[in-house]
């Protein structure tokens, strides 16, 4: 078209858009008008009015074709069009509520749970890190090969690495502690990140407030700097912006406040975290002389790197390979056999969370499958119930795609009302999920739901809407009008096709439903058994606490011990206290320390080939107050535990794996925590073997583990364990009491129950299978929904036909077998079917179970009796409606 | 009445176009006088003439009034646009080709 014509018609379309009831109107008026003067001139004719009127209408052809004639020749846009079937869609759902409420309601859930799911997944997979080039950032750990893959690295490696590599534009060191804050405010125990100055260059993060570090920062002297996090700025100091300047004594140690940190930004890698806790304050370190010279070598950094542009992780890789290899070469006894692990650090911050938030992706998706699948069933029953009307249409001129378009339309509504519906019910769900799920499991504040999270429920309720709708629409565009409008047609081709896709549905829902149910009952097994793991110890009545002393105040060994001594004794005679001892690294706070272990007795090997054992500090009565067995030996006497006098116990995986055959009492080993000097000149005599307990996680076998008494290393920080007679947190406040009363300014952190860190460990795996039992259940009614209402559309249509036979003597139990032998052959194909879907499935599971294959047999078997029962259940109703049909009714019934 | 000749779609916009370049008139009228002039040759029938109208009006070639009738009624009577007309130019003139290409083709002598 020519601009100005087209600028001439588009008032004209905008009219009929806009003012389309006036125009129909018109249209209306128009023909009315016509037929008027029509019978006006053939009464002039001559004929009566009656039949004046009569050939009027005739030559017309009918006011509403013409009227469509009238719109189609208008060439009316497809908007108009659309409205129209919009405006016909509604009002059928309307007048079919139960249907529609039904097949939204299947919608909402079905779409809301892959909203959920999907945003959670974005959250911790997708959504960009708030780093600049995130992409480009990694993580450079120390490997042992065949011991902990990602392991934190010494000081002098990470100088070394820094000057050796050609790959990284900054190279940035960090490891957390904990700190005391106090002055004017509460004492309060911080989790505080000691990181090299250019860390926040590295990352990329510029702070909100103030300048942040500097270069200057990581010389001597000016490093008594502080950046806050926003969080802890925003709830220890209210968010008050004049916080930049001020002095907060952290450990006793004045630091200047220069920077807050962006919202959302924290640094935790729970890994190598030697706090457990995500970072509120970061302070400049400056590496001390002792490890540039190589004389400290203890590996506790954790190493961030940013590749340069156009160097890839690969690269890196080799390329820090090369570098291990020389620093292994060089320094034999410290570093021979280490090798270096490049990280992307999504997946560092991510990776172990993929397998489960995949398979419960994957799972929704089923979900999703099977809800569409009924809607679609739902569909075809009432496409067939219209397909006289159908027919009708089509024969009269009404175009073949016009009819599937309309079908179309009424699905894409259901979609977008169900679909509307399930994401309020994401957002709610997502939310109400992440409160009732453990602190740290997810490491996600609220999950919002953003653009790109619309996008997806948008996305899928468009998908959901095309795969469900299309399957009647096609059909019905296809359906033989000659065949529909014969008599009784009710045995049409296009009925036999929708009867076909029917039963095809119920079998794959049945088939989606087992392979979630095959997971679920697996996840469910796999719980139970990790929780029926003895830890070891006796964790209930457990109660914990972290005392971290600061340096300035506890500077020597003396008087840490004599702190801790006092504190110890002064806890056990609280009522209600029946014992009370610490340990440096309990069971289930996550964090642990280990070394190397040379056996005097065995022949010498190289440090850096020496087996590794865990080393825990413990205090008087560990054993006793933890409920620990001994199984040889004694544990530690009075002298022992009042100054070193160089002994150990040992965990019954120590002596079986390093000591197996020979008796370990007055074994006598070097255990490398010190200096090695140090540790050469006092090894330490064996003189108990206790009984093996789970370190970190209830599904991770104990390692070789060597206990010392304090005096032996004085870690100036502890957790203590208090045994109690009743509910253990009923006494944190008496026994913060006694800790204040010792040094006011000492804060107690992490306060915990045993039972609580214990469930904690399990957070995960509970979480991942009370998600995946939902969706089972979910499935399983929606499958059992799908096959009644195949089943009852079957008798309904059969009516006729059963009331024949009962008429002709046919007894009700043969009428319930015809009709649960249609139901079974669907329930059984769909059964096999999932069987052997969910053992290809199986090995993504594989990740997620303890102590239970995935091919599990009796599992399966229940499940699948599981499946059967309910959908058989599911088929029985409508085959008792079957039964009772009246004979005479039912021949009467059309 | 003899039976009518069809008309092509095409030549029927031509045809309408023509009689509303006369003058304003409503729908009704335009079949009739279609008919009066052709003498009762060209006929369209009611259920394609109004479609046919508003086409027309669709693509900008008539545009319409509603305008109180000589029966006291609101009636709605079209007319030709500037675009119209140069539409009817046009159509007449390839029309015209038309007939001409076939004229010459029948008035061949048959031998």
């Amino acid at each position: 078209m020519r601009p100005e014509h087209w600028l001439y018609t588009v008032p004209l379309r905008l009219r009929s858009l806009f003012r389309w009831a006036q125009a129909d109107q018109e249209l209306d008026d128009e023909l009315r008008d016509h037929l008027e003067r029509r019978t006006e001139e053939c009464v002039a004719q001559g004929m009566t009015q009656a039949e004046a009127h009569r050939r009027a209408r005739l030559d017309l052809g009918g006011i509403e074709l013409s009227k469509e004639k009238c719109r189609d020749a208008r060439g009316v846009s497809s908007i108009e069009t659309l409205r129209r079937e919009i405006g016909y869609g509604l009002r059928a759902l309307r007048n079919n509520p139960g249907f529609s409420t039904v097949a939204i309601l299947t919608l909402a859930l079905g779409i809301g749970a892959n909203t959920a799911i999907f945003s959670v997944i974005d959250s911790v997979l997708l959504r960009p890190l708030p780093y600049a080039e995130p992409g480009k950032l990694v993580m450079v750990w120390e490997n042992l090969p065949g011991s902990n893959p990602h392991n934190t690295v010494s000081p002098p490696d990470f100088l070394d690495w820094g000057n050796r590599n050609a790959v990284f534009s900054g190279m940035a060191g960090l490891f957390d502690q904990r700190a005391n804050l106090t002055g004017n405010w509460q004492p309060q125990e911080v989790a505080l990140q000691d990181v090299t100055a250019n860390f926040f260059s590295v990352l990329g993060v510029n702070p909100i407030l103030g300048t942040g570090f500097t270069a200057e920062n990581g010389q001597p002297g000016h490093d008594d700097v502080l950046v806050l996090s926003y969080g802890f700025w925003k709830e220890r100091f209210a968010g008050d912006s004049s916080i930049i300047g001020k002095t907060i004594r952290v450990n006793g140690h004045p630091l200047i406040v220069v920077g807050v940190a962006p919202e959302g930004f924290d640094w935790f890698i729970k890994d190598s975290s030697l706090t457990g806790a995500r970072p509120q304050m970061w302070t400049p370190w400056i590496i001390p002389k002792a490890f540039h010279d190589r004389k400290n070598v203890g590996r506790f950094m954790t190493v961030v790197a940013r590749l340069k542009p156009g160097a890839t992780v690969q690269q890196a890789q080799v390329q820090m390979n090369a570098i291990a290899g020389q620093i292994a070469e060089e320094y034999p006894d410290s570093n021979g056999n280490w090798g270096a692990k490049v990280v992307p650090v999504r997946e560092q911050i991510s990776g172990d969370l993929r397998p489960a938030l995949w398979i419960l992706f994957g799972a929704v998706g089923f979900v999703l499958l099977i809800a569409c699948a009924n809607v679609s069933s739902l569909l075809l029953a009432r496409a067939a119930a219209r397909e006289r009307e159908m027919a009708i249409r089509t024969a009269v001129g009404a175009n073949r795609w016009r009819i599937a378009l309309q079908l179309l339309t009424e699905s894409a509504l259901l979609a977008v009302v169900g679909g509307s519906i399930g994401v309020a019910l994401a957002f709610w769900g997502t939310n109400a999920l992440l409160a009732a799920s453990p602190r740290n499991l997810l490491d996600l504040r609220a999950v919002s739901i953003d653009m790109r999270i619309l996008a997806f429920a948008v996305g899928s309720t468009l998908l959901a809407g095309l795969i469900f709708g299309f399957l009647p629409s096609f059909i019905a565009a296809h359906s033989s009008v000659a065949e529909t409008l014969k008599e009784g047609g009710r045995a049409s081709s296009a009925g036999k096709g929708r009867g076909m896709a029917r039963s095809a549905f119920v079998v794959m829902q049945m088939c989606l439903a087992l392979v979630l149910l095959a997971g679920s009952g697996l996840l469910i097994r796999s719980f139970i058994r990790l929780v029926g793991v003895d830890p070891g110890f006796d964790a209930s009545h457990l109660l914990t606490f972290k005392v971290t002393l600061p340096g300035l105040k506890y500077g020597t060994d003396a008087k840490c011990q004599a702190f801790f001594g006092e504190l110890l004794s002064r806890l056990s005679h609280l009522p209600g206290v029946r014992s009370v001892t610490m340990n440096s690294f309990p069971p289930f706070s996550g964090l642990g320390a280990a070394t190397g272990v040379r056996l005097l007795s065995q022949p010498p090997r190289s440090l850096k080939d020496l087996p590794e054992a865990e080393v825990r500090v413990v205090g008087p009565d560990y054993f006793s107050t933890m409920g620990i067995e001994l199984h040889a030996g004694r544990t530690f006497s009075e002298q022992e535990l009042a100054e070193a006098r160089h002994v150990a116990i040992v965990n019954q995986a120590f002596a079986d794996k390093y000591l197996s055959g020979v008796n370990p009492l007055g074994q006598r080993a070097v255990i490398y925590m010190k200096s090695d000097q140090e540790s050469e000149s006092t090894p330490s005599e064996i003189i108990g073997v206790a009984g093996d307990v789970r370190q970190m996680g209830l599904d991770t076998p104990s390692e070789p583990t060597v206990y010392w008494p304090h005096p032996e290393l004085v870690y100036s920080g502890m957790t203590i364990l208090v045994r109690t007679s009743n509910e253990p947190l009923a006494l944190v406040s008496a026994a913060r009491n006694e800790l204040q009363q010792m040094d006011p300014e000492q804060p107690m952190a992490a306060v915990a129950t045993m039972e609580q860190l214990l469930g904690d460990s399990l957070a995960r795996s509970r979480f991942t299978m009370l998600l995946l039992a939902i969706f089972a259940v979910i499935a399983l009614t929606l499958a059992a929904v799908g096959i009644y209402g195949v089943i009852a559309y079957g008798v309904t249509q059969r009516t006729q036909e059963f009331g024949i036979r009962m008429a002709l003597g046919a007894e009700g139990r043969d009428v319930l077998r015809l009709v649960l032998g249609q139901g079974t052959r669907l329930v059984l194909l769909g059964i096999a079917a999932g069987m052997v879907l969910a053992l290809t499935l199986g090995k993504f599971l594989a990740a997620l179970l303890y102590g239970i294959r995935p091919t599990d047999p009796p599992t399966f078997a229940a499940v699948a009796l599981l499946l059967a029962l309910v959908a058989l259940a599911a088929c029985y109703l409508p085959a008792r409606r079957a039964i009772r049909v009246d004979p005479m009714v039912a021949l009467r019934y059309e | 009445m003899s039976k009518p000749s069809d008309l092509v779609q095409g030549t029927l916009d031509m045809l309408l176009l023509k009689i509303l370049a006369l003058e304003p008139m409503n729908g009704f009228a335009v079949g009739q006088r279609l008919m009066q002039i052709s003498g009762d040759v060209l006929q369209v029938s009611d259920g394609s003439l109004y479609p046919a109208l508003h086409k027309l009006e669709q693509e900008g070639w008539i545009t319409a009034e509603w305008k109180t009738s000589e029966y006291g009624r609101r009636a709605k009577y079209y007319s030709l646009t500037r675009l119209g007309r140069r539409q009817l130019e046009k159509e007449t003139e390839s029309w015209g080709r038309l007939s001409s290409a076939i004229s010459r083709v029948i008035k061949l002598k048959e031998v």
